[in-house]
């Protein structure tokens, strides 16, 4: 067949088009996957940390999350209801009995609650994975006055979900008048740091 | 091609019949050589096709999953870090010299190693490699692929293909081909049949083409399950929780014990279910071989697909997971958790909790535990427990007879002093620390469901108000598992298609019978690359019949049957 020679170079000629498209596919797939991999830690949220803390931030005005209404019981029996803080200052401090920074940070949580008491500022804890006994016990040996919600299911931190990621216990979040997230502790706060944060967020 | 009868020299403008070049890798392989020698001496470019020829080579595929199957060796024998923390850092225990050895070469976390991505992305290229031009070659548009290339001439003597058959028929050659022609076309056969002359004609048919579909579909399946399982490890996830008969937990970050995310996922990209364990129920086999055994777990679920939806109930079992928002849950454990009340020296209750204790003997389950008293006073108190569920005393040890609870008892040793809690580090729930602690009993004291024990020195009493059971879930997320199941069954469907499809040439020659123009010797070759499963030798056999039984009676209506069906590839017949 006189053809016969023509077919096959054109195949060739094709088949190394394939090749070139095949590489040229996989490079554009190995870049995209670099990118995609490497995008994740850049956030375009405004945030500072506070007095160099990395686990302490503020967000700022026009870059802060609105918090997602939710409502319980307090350990106490007392229906609680978020939108009804609206206006004030929130602390809201997600803790358990059985959580060791959890206990270490109680005095300084109650210290501070006494301190902004007619400023504006409102505690607000959650008790998580707990049982009201326990938890009654160690507010009473803290000293702690202001209310926690009665939450073993974790269904406050559910509700919040991606508006601050709540990754464990001790977590403190500072919620500002208008309902939305003002700034955060992840980990046990200090006098200082949550202190800062209060003065800013009320300023 | 005037006269059949012309030996060797002509034949040679013939392709040989025996090959079948289109087909597999082996093609691939041979037409690639073919462009390097048209290549020249661009060096560079060279040894980058050369080496590109290498991995795609079937050899080499073969050789990288074999790599494969034994690089996964020591993920199956030695802990991994991803599965079994404690049990790697146990290895690291007990052979001292070896572990470390091990870590530098990755073997503690075998599917995450360097060498073991090479393995699996060198297999990949090869794979897409080979596959991708044969893919065009099978399905491409233009002409010169496999479906449009015609079968090779007819050789000469189809008395030297292993198959073939003569007869005389009351035919002129030409139309003896053409009925020929027209049964093979019936079926489905593609051909290759020019003209015939006053000497004589031939047709060429080939059949068997879906081997290569076949086999294509099973390199492609491949790949397939490749992708999948990289998509799971990307985008998927593991998590850990344990949760007591009467507990509720969310599926957010600070809710789950342990949590192990594939590379591409954040705590945000958790469903955000909520489940509670209403029930747990174990059966266990109460006599015979297997008394002990356990014969069936079921755990009684309520879950909501998200906060404030409706929650639906739901029974998890072994093999039987919750599936919510494709996000599976499985039963990987249970174990009971005593639950105490604690009243302080003050006469307060401090302490009112199901504690989970961890089974130390998985066939009685007589568990382990501690109870953590944190706001006692006038000081922390704490207790190091064993919980039997059928408790017998044997030699004045206690001890469990039976996982079932037929006998529920707790055993307790008190300490009081500084659980070391207050200092903000982080303690295992499930171990005391007694070093800032006296004992307070000097033997356990034993507990029945109900029971109290006064603790010595005024400091109160500790009550074994009852029981509950829990269970352990796995919470997995594998976007890759349904499209792994279906590419592994693609595999399977293309590999039976190759092996049951065979690749075979039917050749048919008729020459005008001596001295009778109308009437002519028709012979029938007929032979298969690939007959691994047999059985050619009767399709060649029946073919010749109906070919027999068509020429001699040329009005039969399977002759007719071919005109119906699709165009003639190649040259077409008269």
């Amino acid at each position: 067949m006189v053809g016969d020679g023509t077919v096959r170079l054109e195949i060739t000629r094709k088949r190394r088009t394939i090749v070139g498209v095949a590489v040229v596919a996989a490079v554009l797939l190995a870049v995209g996957l670099a990118v995609t991999l490497t995008n994740g830690s850049g956030r375009a949220t405004e945030v500072t940390h506070v007095d160099g803390n990395p686990s302490a931030v503020l967000y700022a005005a026009g870059h802060r999350a609105p918090v997602p209404d939710f409502s319980g019981t307090t350990l106490t029996g007392t229906k609680v209801n978020f939108a009804g803080y609206r206006g004030k200052v929130v602390v809201l401090n997600f803790w358990g009995s059985w959580c060791g920074p959890c206990r270490s940070e109680g005095p300084t949580l109650a210290a501070l609650s006494a301190k902004y008491q007619g400023s504006g500022v409102s505690f607000l804890g959650v008790d998580v994975h707990d049982s009201p006994a326990n938890a009654a016990a160690f507010e009473q040996d803290a000293g702690i006055k202001y209310p926690s919600m009665n939450d073993p299911g974790y269904a406050v931190a559910l509700t919040l979900g991606n508006t601050v990621p709540i990754s464990g216990t001790p977590t403190t979040v500072v919620v500002d008048p208008t309902g939305h997230v003002a700034g955060a502790v992840f980990g046990p706060v200090t006098y200082s740091v949550l202190n800062s944060i209060l003065t800013k967020v009320t300023a | 091609m005037t006269d059949i009868r012309v030996p060797q020299d002509a034949a040679a403008e013939d392709e040989p019949p025996l090959a079948f070049p289109e087909d597999g890798r082996d093609a691939a392989e041979a037409s690639t050589a073919a462009d390097d020698a048209g290549a020249g001496p661009a060096a560079g470019w060279g040894w980058f096709r050369w080496a590109w020829r290498q991995l795609t080579s079937m050899r080499t595929a073969l050789v990288l999953l074999f790599l494969l199957a034994l690089g996964s060796v020591p993920g199956s024998i030695l802990p991994q870090q991803g599965q079994d923390p404690a049990a790697v850092q146990n290895y690291f225990n007990s052979h001292p010299a070896l572990a470390p050895w091990l870590n530098h070469l990755g073997l503690f976390n075998t599917f995450a190693a360097p060498w073991f991505a090479a393995i699996y992305l060198l297999l990949f290229a090869s794979l897409v490699g080979c596959v991708v031009p044969r893919t065009f070659r099978l399905v491409g548009p233009r002409r010169g692929r496999i479906w449009s290339t015609p079968p090779p001439r007819a050789p000469r003597n189809l008395g030297r293909l292993p198959h073939s058959a003569s007869y005389a028929v009351p035919l002129p050659p030409a139309q003896a081909v053409a009925a020929a022609a027209a049964i093979l076309r019936g079926k489905r056969f593609r051909l290759r049949h020019p003209a015939g002359d006053e000497a004589g004609g031939w047709v060429s048919a080939e059949k068997g083409y879906l081997r290569e579909a076949g086999n294509l579909l099973f390199h492609l399946a491949l790949l397939g399950v490749l992708v999948s399982v990289a998509i799971g490890g990307l985008f998927g996830y593991k998590a850990d929780k344990l949760i007591v008969e009467g507990q509720t937990f969310s599926d957010t970050l600070t809710a789950l014990d342990e949590f192990h995310p594939g590379r591409l996922v954040t705590g945000s990209d958790l469903a955000p279910f909520q489940l509670t364990l209403t029930q747990f129920s174990a059966s266990y086999y109460t006599s015979g071989e297997s008394r002990g055994q356990p014969s069936s777990f079921d755990a009684r679920v309520r879950y909501s697909s998200s906060p404030g939806a409706t929650a639906r109930p739901y029974d998890i079992r072994i093999n039987q997971p919750l599936n919510v928002d494709s996000v599976k849950v499985y039963l990987i454990g249970h174990g009971y958790a005593p639950e105490f009340t604690v009243t302080d020296a003050t006469g307060k209750v401090v302490y009112d909790e199901a504690k989970p204790f961890i089974p130390a003997n998985t066939g009685t389950f007589l568990s382990d535990g501690v109870v953590k008293v944190l706001d006692a006073a006038p000081e922390q108190l704490g207790f190091i427990g064993v919980f039997v569920p059928t408790g017998v005393t044997v030699g004045g040890t206690l001890d469990s007879a039976f996982p079932a609870p037929y006998n529920p008892a707790v055993s307790l040793l008190g300490y009081a002093g500084d659980l070391g809690m207050n200092s903000g580090v982080a303690q295992s729930v499930y171990q005391l620390d007694t070093s800032a602690m006296t004992k307070i009993t000097s033997r356990p004291f034993l507990l029945q469901p109900g029971q109290s024990f006064t603790l010595p020195g005024g400091r109160g009493k500790i009550t074994f108000t009852g029981y509950r059971q829990w269970v352990s879930l796995a919470v997995t997320y594998d976007p890759g598992q349904v499209p792994a199941l279906i590419c592994g069954m693609l595999a399977l469907a293309g590999l039976l298609l190759s092996f049951l499809v065979r690749r075979r040439r039917v050749f048919v020659r008729a020459v005008p019978a001596a001295g009778d123009g109308e009437r002519s010797v028709v012979t029938v070759g007929g032979l298969a690359r690939t007959d691994a499963s047999g059985g050619f030798e009767d399709e060649f056999t029946d073919l010749v019949a109906q070919l027999k039984a068509a020429h001699e009676d040329p009005t039969l209506p399977s002759s007719e049957q071919g005109n119906s069906g699709e165009r003639p590839l190649g040259e077409s017949g008269a």
